[in-house]
């Protein structure tokens, strides 16, 4: 446990109005101007800007509060506390692994800190494809500028540990350029605990920034409660209706809240944000809900270093190339930014392939075991058009997402690249993430076994740390859920303030375009709502 | 994966499907009430016999013995299926039953003997089959069990040690 000082628990002790879970039972009713569901990026923004505007704000989180002194940086302990479905959330056929974060701060609390502007690419395509007009990069500039002063974004100046390391060492040999990872953090101890809860409060996720901000002023944040319903009556939402849920997401004892609101903000990320407006019934004329949502498909290459790489330590990303998001255009075949993933005992056990002898091997080599990740570039082909979102029949959501041969023939070019860069780095041996694949020594035996491993889903790992789209927006209501200010097309008094707006995926982390495109969003609300003008920082 | 699934397992689902749908839980649960039944506990044992084989057994490298190792993981194994949500624990329920059934045990697994029994060369055959099975849910069936039990065993501070990882740096 942490001896450092735990700025939640001070705010606790000092009378913020925290309620649901051990926190307090949850009255019945509750009334306020704006109804926030979730406390990620996007909620945690909102919540911060509005309450800045006077605004009486309420968050509802289906996850627990948990802060600095419960981080004790144990994998389990921090998935089944932090992370949606015990960091097991998959995909209909299971073929595809999905991180996101259930917990105050939502993903952000777990992410891995990195920070990225929404690329010139990307916006270019959505003022084209979605005539999102006001998505331009100097429009948006002001708004990223102020996330990155109040959250710390900032390169990475200090040395990339032995695991980054190897990215830089085999692309420079290769002649790929590669750049250091803007993080928000403040003061970082290089500890690589970031996807198991920040112990140090470096990291500036929202748990730590804008929700005890909003808590400050009056905010009221209730928690381990789910918002099952929007109350939409006339067109317009009126209410959200909320029930207490245990750690694992069943319903638990306690009464149900009615939270009234004059308006309210949808800001569970993707997956769950578009899963609430199924289950209110929402209007939905051009069955677009649901549709769209994006990924980001990881595939991973690991290789075995006779030096020694520790990949549990250190900031667990700080180099990174988008070199092969650009040798094709965005519209052609799928391009992916490589970085690196941190490594700890169970996500690496669970990750790698094989079992038996062979993963005993494999583990008595985790010492020296690097590993890099192409995260792919969804969205933007004909090919590639996401996955869907349907509810099961407990209301849950489950995201069918299949892997269509487009964005296989991609992963088997993200495989080929990366053991290209890890051979050069002086790897002694690689193994594609594959079940069919195995370790290579030399670079022509690794590439000519990948030309030739059948690229299928379940033999192909796959994972996901960023899951995008859903609520799409777009500049009609033919194209999109939300409007470009994030508004709901057809219902009133409700807006989407999360990743499930992007139509298309992002080819970057997305923490800094939520709090990017959030935050314009939230102060022209604010604005509306109040007439004053409020800014991050 | 939705309810029924398992139950409608292609070769020889007919014959599973005769023995009556629900009632296939009923037979031997291997899941039930959010713990792992004596049955359970066999299946587990086996299956973790052969996903850590070598791991397991490697008495130089494990602080304890093997079958306090052994006790030590299905404890924690049953607190990671216990966390997890109420669909995906029924998907397991449901996969430890077919397993556990002999007639599932046998069409779907292609295992002959018990899974108590079960020699460590029929363990590792019968995970590779399920491995690079063409059939979709034999692929699934195989990552369910192998990820399940990784993951639960290397979450114990106990099998840190021989996997060189030092745990958390302290603060």
């Amino acid at each position: 446990m942490s001896s450092l000082p735990d700025p939640i628990r001070d705010g606790l002790a000092r009378g913020w109005k925290v309620f649901g879970g051990p926190h307090g039972a949850l009255p019945p009713a509750l009334a306020c101007d704006v109804a926030i569901v979730g406390s990620g990026a996007g909620a945690g923004i909102t919540a911060d800007l509005l309450s800045a505007a006077g605004l009486a704000v309420v968050l509802v989180e289906e996850g627990p509060l948990r802060s600095s002194r419960d981080f004790n940086q144990l994998e389990s302990e921090a998935y089944p506390s932090l992370y949606q479905e015990c960091a097991s959330r998959k995909t209909a056929d299971k073929a595809i692994g999905i991180l996101q974060g259930r917990c105050v701060g939502g993903s952000t609390t777990v992410n891995w800190t990195s920070s990225f502007r929404t690329p010139a690419a990307t916006l270019a395509y959505w003022r084209e494809h979605f005539g999102l007009a006001t998505f331009v990069d100097d429009a948006l500039a002001p708004w990223f500028a102020q996330a990155e002063q109040r959250l710390a974004i900032e390169p990475w100046g200090q040395p990339a540990n032995a695991n980054n390391d190897k990215l830089r060492i085999g692309c420079a040999r290769l002649g790929i350029g590669v750049a250091a990872i803007p993080r928000n953090v403040r003061g970082c101890w290089d500890l690589g605990s970031c996807g198991l809860g920040c112990p140090t409060n470096a990291k500036q996720s929202m748990l730590l920034t804008t929700i005890p901000a909003a808590l400050e002023r009056g905010a009221q944040l209730v928690v381990q409660t789910r918002a099952e319903l929007l109350e939409i009556a006339d067109g317009k939402v009126v209410a959200v209706h909320c029930a207490p849920v245990t750690t694992n997401g069943q319903r638990a004892a306690g009464p149900a809240l009615r939270l009234a609101a004059r308006h309210v903000v949808v800001a569970a990320g993707a997956i769950n944000s578009p899963a609430l407006l199924m289950r209110s019934r929402a209007p939905d004329p051009y069955r677009l809900l649901g549709r769209r949502t994006f990924l980001h498909p990881v595939v991973l290459s690991s290789a075995v270093f006779d030096d020694a790489i520790a990949g549990w330590q250190g900031a667990p990303q700080s180099l990174y190339t988008d070199h092969f998001l650009h040798t094709a255009p965005i519209d052609g075949p799928i391009g992916f930014k490589l970085e690196v993933p941190p490594l700890h005992p169970v996500i690496v056990s669970s990750t790698l392939p094989g079992f038996g002898l062979e993963q005993t091997a494999t583990m008595k080599g985790f010492a020296r075991t690097q590993a890099l990740i192409a995260l792919l570039r969804d969205g933007f082909h004909a090919e590639s058009p996401g996955g869907q979102v349907t509810l099961r029949d407990d209301g849950s959501p489950l995201l069918d997402y299949p892997l269509t041969p487009f964005v296989l023939e991609g992963a088997r070019r993200a495989l080929h690249h990366m053991a290209e860069i890890q051979f050069a780095a002086g790897a002694r041996s690689v193994l594609p993430v594959h079940e069919r694949a195995r370790p290579c020594r030399q670079w022509d035996e690794a590439r000519a076994m990948i030309a030739a491993l059948p690229m299928q889903p379940q033999l192909l790992r796959v994972v996901s740390a960023h899951v995008m789209g859903g609520c799409g927006m777009a500049a009609s209501a033919e194209r999109g859920v939300a409007r470009p200010d994030g508004r709901h097309w057809q219902l009133e008094r409700l807006s989407v303030h999360d990743g499930s707006l992007f139509p298309t995926s992002l080819g970057v982390n997305p923490q800094l375009s939520i709090y990017g495109i959030v935050a314009r969003m939230a102060s022209e609300l604010a604005r509306e709502l109040t007439g004053r003008d409020v800014r991050l920082a | 994966m939705r309810r029924r699934t398992w139950l409608r397992i292609g070769i020889g689902g007919a014959a599973l499907l005769a023995l009556g749908g629900g009632t296939l839980a009923l037979v031997r649960p291997g899941w039930s009430a959010g713990r792992l039944t004596p049955a359970g506990r066999e299946l587990f044992a086996a299956v973790a016999r052969g996903v850590l084989a070598g791991t397991l057994s490697d008495r130089a490298a494990q602080p304890m013995p093997h079958a306090r190792m052994l006790a030590a993981h299905l404890e924690r194994l049953q607190t990671t299926i216990a966390a997890l949500p109420a669909p995906t624990q029924q998907d397991i329920a449901e996969l430890a039953a077919v397993l556990l059934h002999p007639l599932g045990r046998r069409l779907f697994a292609g295992l002959a003997t018990d899974w108590r029994d079960a020699s460590p060369a029929e363990l590792q055959a019968t995970l590779q089959r399920l491995r690079i099975s063409s059939l979709t849910l034999r692929q699934q069936a195989f990552h369910a069990l192998r990820d399940l039990t990784n993951g639960a065993f290397f979450a114990g501070p106990g099998t840190w040690e021989a996997i060189g990882y030092p745990g958390p740096r302290p603060i």
